[in-house]
């Protein structure tokens, strides 16, 4: 029981980090909460979801296409409409409304499309997975847990050992400074908003083989990936993986004790309570008033 | 008629829910998402009073008022301790808690069967029941609330609250109580949005949770903005254009089963306008904007 509570924390904790690596790297580069991550989240899993039922793609290929359309759909609405917002104004929580905007567009018209109802991309039998330490994982759960490894792996390299990751972390710093020494925020953000939106994708994807989609699973997966963001430190890549495997194991643990329906209470009691206490979350640092 | 009738009641419902958004948003600066939660605070605590106890309209109002007060302060005190960002995460986590408790306490709020049969209110022996009596209740409930948030932005009190919005490090530096100010607020917006939620109850007969989701509090939201932030006109405006309008819809004929979809893409559409062109929104004097300290 105990193992099997682990392996399934250690499970949803994968898919929870990676949605919020993705929302941690574009919140702390461009400074802004980016609510549409929803939407993106939740267009990787239809677009892969029409791919393979409507242009009968091989699915290796549906997923590769469906990360590709996502990262693209992120450089559109950072070249669209954020850069142009933040030339009128730039202020963080302008940008926050319009994403909050844009969000209840796009599920609102996947909505339109695809109807309410739950769809799948699990195809074939369900398959009863293999025992582990006295618990049980499938297939698809394995590749999760792997694939969210191996991306904070890239990510983490990708970060602090290339150059396109010393500008990047320049532009989080301070973007004027960075501005001066001739590295431009507009191409980092363009980066960074292709890179969280593929991330989302395959979160997305990998969720979608494991449970289901439903027009609203965007919606979950980001608040989660916000609790996940405040709990780690906001921009952390470390965090992002702490604190994604903790809020999976408080949730298994909550779901036990507590049940099932109190999911989301729990993830945001957890919130409450690092705002108070630690608004700068595990790995992050401590702000003084006058830099807030 | 009656159908016209049910509009401009829905009207008059989200003037309230918007002038005591744009108390909290509009004048002092804190971007709620949290006013449907309070709103349905008022709607539960108005309905099972009625249910249960057969209170009288107006004694049903006043406790929903004075509920939602003390729930606005469970939730402003530890929200406020934060800024921007984090501030609307906080608001955020508390719309989502306050769903779950409405969605999965069974036994008390009826969990997502929602409550049924809410009696019509009585005011001084006189029952409420036909659309053109709950129009007049609603236009007065409105009426009073456009004027109490008017009296309170014009008055010395409007002016700290709107100093704090522009600058809340030098508010403090003249010696105003920042805290005490956006608790003040908090409170009475709370307070407001509760009277809106019990005149729902009363008026619908039947609630449920799914009337005071995020989504909710994101509509009431996108009215204060589109109509202007910092405009009582505007939030009058920003009802009227956001829940008359889209109504239009029906009439070039669209099925019923899309048209909740359209409206929502509109109001999405409307906000994501209104930030790339008129970030103050119609009316409006205040566009989030805060000066930069970094």
């Amino acid at each position: 029981m105990i193992s099997q509570l682990l392996v399934n924390g250690i499970i949803a904790g994968s898919a929870f980090a990676l949605v919020a690596l993705g929302f941690s790297l574009i919140y702390k580069t461009t400074g802004f909460i980016h609510f549409a991550h929803a939407a993106i989240y939740m267009l990787g899993a239809y677009s892969v979801y029409t791919l393979v039922e409507f242009l009968h793609l091989p699915l290796p290929m549906a997923i590769f296409l469906g990360i590709l359309f996502c990262a693209a759909f992120g450089i559109l609405l950072e070249i669209g409409i954020y850069r142009p917002l933040r030339y009128r104004n730039g202020q963080p929580l302008i940008l926050l409304i319009a994403s909050i905007g844009i969000y209840v567009i796009i599920q609102n018209i996947i909505s339109l499309i695809f109807g309410d109802d739950v769809k799948t991309l699990r195809y074939g039998a369900t398959s009863e997975g293999w025992p582990l330490f006295g618990a049980r994982i499938t297939a698809i759960q394995l590749i999760t847990i792997l694939s969210a490894f191996v991306l904070f792996l890239l990510t983490s390299i990708l970060v602090f050992r290339t150059k396109l990751g010393k500008m990047l972390r320049a532009v989080a710093n301070d973007h004027e400074l960075a501005g001066i020494s001739g590295i431009t925020a507009n191409e980092v953000n363009v980066f960074v908003l292709a890179a969280g939106s593929a991330l989302a994708a395959i979160a997305a994807i990998l969720v979608s083989f494991d449970v289901d989609m439903t027009p609203t699973m965007g919606m979950n997966a980001l608040l989660m990936g916000m609790v996940v963001t405040v709990i780690g430190g906001i921009g952390s890549i470390p965090g992002a993986l702490v604190g994604g495997l903790l809020l999976g194991f408080a949730q298994q643990f909550g779901v036990w004790k507590i049940g099932s329906e109190w999911q989301d209470a729990i993830a945001f009691g957890i919130l409450l309570i690092f705002l108070l206490f630690r608004p700068y979350g595990i790995f992050g640092r401590k702000l003084r008033k006058a830099e807030v | 008629m009656d159908y016209l009738l049910h509009i401009l009641i829905l009207i008059g419902i989200y003037t309230i829910l918007s002038v005591s958004l744009n108390l909290i948003s509009g004048y002092t600066g804190l971007l709620s998402v949290a006013q449907a939660a309070l709103y349905g605070v008022g709607a539960y605590i108005a309905a099972l009073l009625a249910l249960h106890f057969h209170l009288p309209f107006l004694v049903g109002l006043v406790c929903a008022a004075l509920g939602a007060a003390v729930i606005s302060v469970i939730i402003a005190a530890p929200s406020l301790r934060v800024h921007d960002d984090y501030f609307v995460l906080a608001t955020f986590a508390f719309q989502v808690i306050a769903f779950g408790v409405m969605n999965n306490w069974v036994n008390f709020t009826g969990g997502p069967m929602g409550l049924p049969g809410i009696p019509q209110p009585v005011i001084f022996g006189i029952t409420i029941s036909t659309h053109w009596q709950f129009l007049f209740l609603a236009a007065i409930l409105a009426a009073l609330a456009v004027l109490l948030v008017r009296c309170l932005v014009r008055a010395p009190f409007g002016r700290v609250l709107r100093a704090i919005r522009e600058d809340e490090v030098f508010a403090q530096s003249l010696g105003k109580n920042v805290i005490k100010y956006k608790l003040l607020v908090f409170v009475i917006g709370g307070a407001l949005a509760a009277v809106a939620g019990a005149l729902y109850a009363h008026y619908i007969s039947f609630i449920d949770p799914t009337s005071f989701t995020v989504q909710e509090s994101i509509f009431i939201l996108a009215i204060v903005i589109v109509g202007g932030s910092g405009s009582i006109a505007g939030s009058i405006v920003g009802a009227v254009a956001l829940v008359a309008l889209p109504e239009a819809l029906r009439f070039i004929g669209l099925p019923s089963s899309i048209a909740a979809n359209v409206r929502q893409i509109l109001y999405g559409g409307a906000l994501v306008a209104c930030m790339m062109f008129r970030p103050q929104g119609i009316l409006g004097e205040f566009s989030f904007r805060k000066l930069s300290r970094s």
